[in-house]
């Protein structure tokens, strides 16, 4: 869950909001349940004083024993009898009635008070108007004072107590709080199942909406991606953009420019270094052919100048696959496609294997008239680095085996040999610049290691690619794929 | 042959024009574009060969100025240039071939004789050595009227000898003219195809018509003038 949680942005924000929209309904829940609570409990408090002063309306101290609790249970509506006590004393406070459910612990919170109708601040002005008319009063109505409403605590519960005094006689009614609790539970419940299905709306809601907060990140991803090194130049456009983005870009764009500023630099100089290069090894090349010729018949400075012309041929070799490594790397890669019989080629190649490597067996399967379009020089060179390589690292006695053949909208041929095992760390590398196998390292095996790096960048200017394939113990095995109307080129000729 | 080359290369321009001069050409050397472009639509040339780089025209405007103008003259380009797009480009313009910096000049003179050879039709087809006679077009081969079976990379390399009979070719030369490039230098592919051409050769002839020139390479023939065409 925790790195479920780290790894997803949109599943965190979901979670997150989900989470504090449910404290929030939580607290609200709780808060208003708390003040229906009080509500409730201001409504019982209201009653039980009219109910007092009903009652002390009705009785008079001569009528006292008279007095009996089922003429106010019908008063207190939704309220069981058993939650209701009374207890009346007379002008003594001697008990003259108390209910059964009545707790003695509630008589020692009673204060009744003293009888004295001068300190009386706020006698209750019973008048006539207010009397009930089926029960008329015997005497003159009593002056009244009620108490303030308490919660008692008792142990048959939590009880709300009012008294209420006068001078010959006093009440107490005492309502269970427990009567709340069926309005309570219901309203309760409600919470119970409203909260969590208004959480579930909030995470679906989260979720809907931070997939649409980070569409615009998935806009960029889809841009960058676009962003390749052969097209550097490429910037997002910022005005489309939530402001929140717009800065990310503008930096991103800023990083842009300088990544291409400085590859337009390296590969500009390593085109400018093979250009420059070029020219010297011309007059070189040109002078030491010349001087060959004119060398005496197999003279020893003959021989001299021939090995000179050969390492010239091979610095010349080297410059210009440097060249077309920058073309690449810049994008500039233009290839001259016309329509190039793969089939021949490859015949043609095994041809040279029997020449170069007469020991090693040779196995050919190569389909009929294999045709794509491609630049034929580049793609012989593909050809060529494969099978040199296939001879160069293969073992004595070893094979090599050419498979061609047409799949889907391509061609592929796989060349394979046996070999020592390409070690997992060269594996990963064997496609980058410069990078030799070990055994090619102590210059018994000719080459610069660029051969491999420049035959996937030629493969990949002709759309398609050149991959290093798993293979089990004992043979190497690289395939190249070419489309047979390479894409976003011109269509075949002929 | 009359050739036009432009060239702004001091030192390239001298061997270039060495090696074609002692090829029997007639080599009409200039160093600027201007002058190539004017020279090269008030005359009538075999062959133009122009360098890419030239300062105030370059190679490829006036390559663009004469096909403009209908001149229909064999053009070979040379460049140190971005190599690629520059092929590209001067084989839309409508180029006849393309050799890049740095070339050998026996090279450059097999690609003249063979856009010379392209364009005039079937003139110069047979090339004929001593007793060996060679039809460029059936790729036939006959030594004393017996035809002699070759591949197609024999065949190539002898007419590559051929061409320029006493004439010493290095293995590496030999090599990239006949298979390209990119093959490593110390391949024996030359020396097996040329015993193999020495082969079918003896086997008519009975005598070795390819020298090896120790620690060098080939030359065809010997330095007995009877080879000599």
């Amino acid at each position: 869950m925790e790195g479920l949680k780290l790894r997803s942005f949109r599943l965190r924000i979901a979670l997150m909001s989900t989470t504090l929209a449910g404290v929030a309904i939580a607290g609200f829940s709780i808060a208003s349940w708390f003040m229906l609570y009080q509500a409730k409990q201001k409504d019982f408090d209201a009653e039980i004083n009219s109910q007092l002063l009903e009652q002390f309306n009705k009785l008079r101290p001569e009528t006292l024993a008279k007095f009996n609790i089922k003429s106010l249970v019908p008063e207190f509506q939704h309220v069981s009898p058993s939650d209701i006590a009374v207890l009346v004393v007379d002008g003594n406070r001697d008990p003259i009635y108390q209910s059964d459910n009545w707790s003695g612990e509630l008589n020692g919170e009673i204060l009744w008070k003293k009888s004295d109708p001068q300190k009386n601040p706020d006698p209750v002005d019973f008048t006539l108007g207010n009397l009930p008319p089926d029960r008329p009063p015997i005497g003159p109505p009593p002056k009244v004072e009620l108490d303030q409403i308490t919660t008692k605590h008792t142990n048959t519960g939590d009880w709300r107590l009012g008294v209420g005094s006068a001078p010959m006689m006093g009440i107490a009614i005492a309502i269970n709080l427990r009567a709340i609790n069926p309005e309570m539970n219901k309203i309760s419940s409600v919470f119970l199942f409203s909260v969590p299905g208004a959480m579930i709306l909030v995470a679906i809601g989260a979720w809907v909406v931070s997939a649409s907060a980070l569409s615009p990140i998935e806009h960029l991803t889809t841009t960058i991606r676009r962003v390749t090194a052969q097209e550097l130049d490429q910037r997002i456009s910022v005005n489309n953009l939530d402001i929140e983005f717009q800065e990310m870009i503008q930096v991103f764009n800023q990083m842009m420019e300088r990544l291409e500023r400085s590859f337009k630099q390296a590969s500009r100089f390593s085109a400018d270094a093979a250009h420059e290069l070029k020219t010297p090894l011309a007059i070189l090349q040109g002078e030491l052919e010349r001087s060959l010729n004119q060398a005496p018949l197999g003279s020893e400075l003959q021989q001299n100048l021939s090995n000179l012309l050969d390492e010239v041929r091979r610095l010349s070799v080297i410059v210009r696959k440097l060249l077309l490594l920058s073309l690449a790397d810049a994008g500039k890669m233009r290839i001259h496609q016309a329509k190039v019989n793969l089939s021949e080629i490859l015949i043609d190649s095994v041809e040279d294997i029997g020449i170069l490597a007469p020991e090693l067996h040779l196995e050919v399967n190569v389909a009929p008239n294999l045709c794509c379009a491609a630049d034929s020089d580049l793609l012989l060179q593909v050809l060529r680095n494969l099978i040199d390589n296939a001879i160069k690292y293969n073992l004595p006695q070893g094979w090599i085996k050419i498979h061609a053949w047409l799949k889907k909208n391509a061609v592929a041929i796989s060349i394979s040999n046996s070999s020592q095992d390409i070690p997992p760390e060269h594996r990963k590398q064997i496609f980058n610049r410069f990078h030799r196998g070990d055994s090619a390292r102590t210059r018994k095996i000719e080459g610069v290691g660029i051969g491999l790096s420049l035959s996937k960048e030629i493969a990949r200017a002709h759309g398609g690619d050149l991959i290093l394939d798993n293979t089990p113990s004992g043979y190497t095995s690289f395939t190249l794929t070419l489309p047979v109307g390479a894409q976003g080129l011109a269509p075949l000729q002929n | 042959m009359h050739i036009l080359y432009v060239e702004d290369e001091v030192k390239i321009a001298s061997f270039v024009c060495a090696g074609l001069k002692e090829q029997g050409f007639l080599v009409e050397y200039c160093d600027n574009g201007d002058d190539g472009y004017s020279r090269a639509m008030d005359n009538i040339y075999d062959v133009v060969i122009l360098d890419i780089m030239v300062p105030r025209k370059d190679g490829l405007a006036i390559l663009k100025g004469l096909r403009r103008a209908g001149r229909n003259v064999p053009v070979i380009l040379l460049t140190a240039r971005n190599e690629l797009d520059d092929r590209l480009e001067g084989l839309n313009l409508g180029a006849d071939d393309y050799l890049a910096k740095p070339f050998f000049v026996e090279e450059l003179i097999a690609r003249i004789h063979a856009v010379v050879r392209r364009v005039s039709g079937e003139r110069q087809n047979i090339l004929s050595v001593g007793a060996i006679k060679l039809d460029r077009i059936t790729h036939k081969v006959t030594c004393h009227q017996q035809t002699v079976e070759l591949t197609s990379r024999e065949f190539n390399l002898l007419e590559y000898l051929m061409r320029s009979p006493g004439r010493v070719f290095t293995r590496t030369q030999i090599l990239e003219h006949i298979w390209g490039y990119d093959f490593n230098p110390n391949t024996n592919l030359v020396d097996v195809c040329i015993k193999r051409i020495r082969k079918k050769l003896e086997a008519v002839d009975g005598v070795n018509c390819i020298e090896s020139v120790r620690g060098v390479g080939y030359r065809f023939g010997n330095t007995d003038s009877s080879w000599k065409v």
